[in-house]
């Protein structure tokens, strides 16, 4: 190989050692634990403003599950601020939530309709349920009304429930 | 916003390009002074050598890529390149399987006049994907819900992109040639779902970017062709 083109061949291949440096640097970054928030939740905001109910502390002693649950989520031990969250059905396009307090004997029934929406999150986490409300009902034994505020529940944004009791 | 990032992208591209060249040895560039016909000076085959590198870094993947590279007058270079990717995550929670090829077709720009067998230019490529994927044994677990599991049938999936390069080779011994190339890939069309979204598109990488970096290291043996 002539001198010349010898000495530009180094020249070429000084700026290949930084380059490649650079991006095995890079490249060995990542590791291998789940940083993300994997679980989306319907959160449930309950206004209480019927005097009696407010004086029986009917929010403090609320609590909602579904039929299909072993047990209840308790608003003195998981809500705070109105506001109680829960998980939508994984199983199925439709959720049944039952809303009580100790404080009535009266409860009421809100049914969900929605569709489930597997999502490929990371490698390091797997897949996650996203959720889109489609419609709901509910029973109107002590709810006074009800507003559907977000639709759309993914694991960094809560689908949200408005629910007002007069 | 999308739009905006891919003038970005490319401004980056154009400035980064036009630096390297200033920096460079003024007598690497001799002033043209005929125009040259085209004419077939030379062809090389390649090989991605950097794909191997995923054996430390990525060793969910196996991949390789090939290149051909056809040489018209040392500052013209026609290019085809194809590879194959397979990747299988296998955790505790899923076991996800991809796999597919891509092909690559474009051309590179030489800005060295005065050692025309080296390279240091500018290139341009348009890419296709094909791949399936598919997931078994997905389990998701929800609070006061039993855990749901599911699988995803396989599905086939293709994707289109354009690339833009920039890059060095350099003749370390006779006809065998080492070089890098920096990559910028913009999606056109395709690799997206609803549903799942790929971990990987073959041949582009991140399949929820629109817009990816990357990087080629590749060895070229240059098959000894009309060479003076």
């Amino acid at each position: 190989m002539p001198i010349e083109t010898s000495k530009h061949t180094m020249k070429i291949i000084k700026y290949i050692i930084p380059f490649l440096i650079i991006t095995i640097v890079t490249l060995s970054c990542g590791d291998d634990i789940c940083i993300l928030e994997t679980e989306s939740f319907m959160s449930l905001e309950i206004n209480v403003t019927d005097t009696t109910l407010v004086d029986k502390k009917y929010l403090e002693n609320l609590s909602i599950y579904s039929p299909e649950w072993s047990d209840s989520i308790h608003y003195s031990e998981e809500g705070s601020s109105s506001i109680i969250d829960f998980q939508l059905s994984p199983h199925n396009s439709n959720t049944t939530i039952v809303i009580t307090s100790d404080s009535s004997d009266l409860k009421d029934t809100v049914q969900f309709y929605h569709q489930n929406e597997l999502f490929f999150l990371s490698p390091e986490c797997g897949f996650i349920l996203n959720y889109k409300i489609d419609s709901f009902s509910v029973t109107n034994n002590l709810i006074d009304s009800i507003y559907l505020k977000t639709d759309k529940i993914t694991n960094y944004v809560n689908g949200l429930f408005e629910i007002y009791i007069l | 916003m999308d739009f905006l990032k891919y003038i970005y992208c490319s401004l980056i591209v154009f400035l980064f390009t036009i630096l390297f060249s200033y920096g460079q040895d003024e007598e690497m560039y001799a002033p043209v002074k005929e125009k040259v016909p085209l004419e077939l000076k030379g062809l090389k085959f390649g090989l991605n050598v950097g794909r191997f590198s995923d054996y430390l870094f990525k060793p969910e993947r196996v991949s390789y890529e090939t290149s051909f590279d056809f040489n018209l007058n040392h500052k013209y270079f026609g290019v085809f390149e194809a590879g194959y990717s397979e990747i299988e995550l296998k955790k505790d929670n899923y076991h996800y399987l991809s796999d597919g090829y891509f092909l690559k077709l474009g051309m590179d720009y030489n800005m060295l006049k005065k050692y025309p067998s080296d390279f240091l230019g500018i290139g341009i490529r348009f890419g296709w994907a094909d791949f399936n994927q598919s997931a078994s044994n997905i389990i998701i677990d929800a609070n006061h819900w039993s855990a749901y599991t599911t699988s995803i049938n396989p599905e086939s999936l293709n994707t289109y992109w354009l690339e833009a390069s920039f890059g060095i080779k350099g003749e370390i011994f006779k006809n065998v040639y080492f070089g890098w190339s920096a990559l910028l890939k913009i999606r056109v069309a395709g690799g997206k779902n609803l549903n799942v979204q790929p971990y990987d598109i073959p041949g582009y990488g991140n399949s929820t970017k629109g817009i990816n970096l990357g990087a080629n290291y590749y060895i070229y043996y240059q098959i000894p062709f009309n060479r003076k």
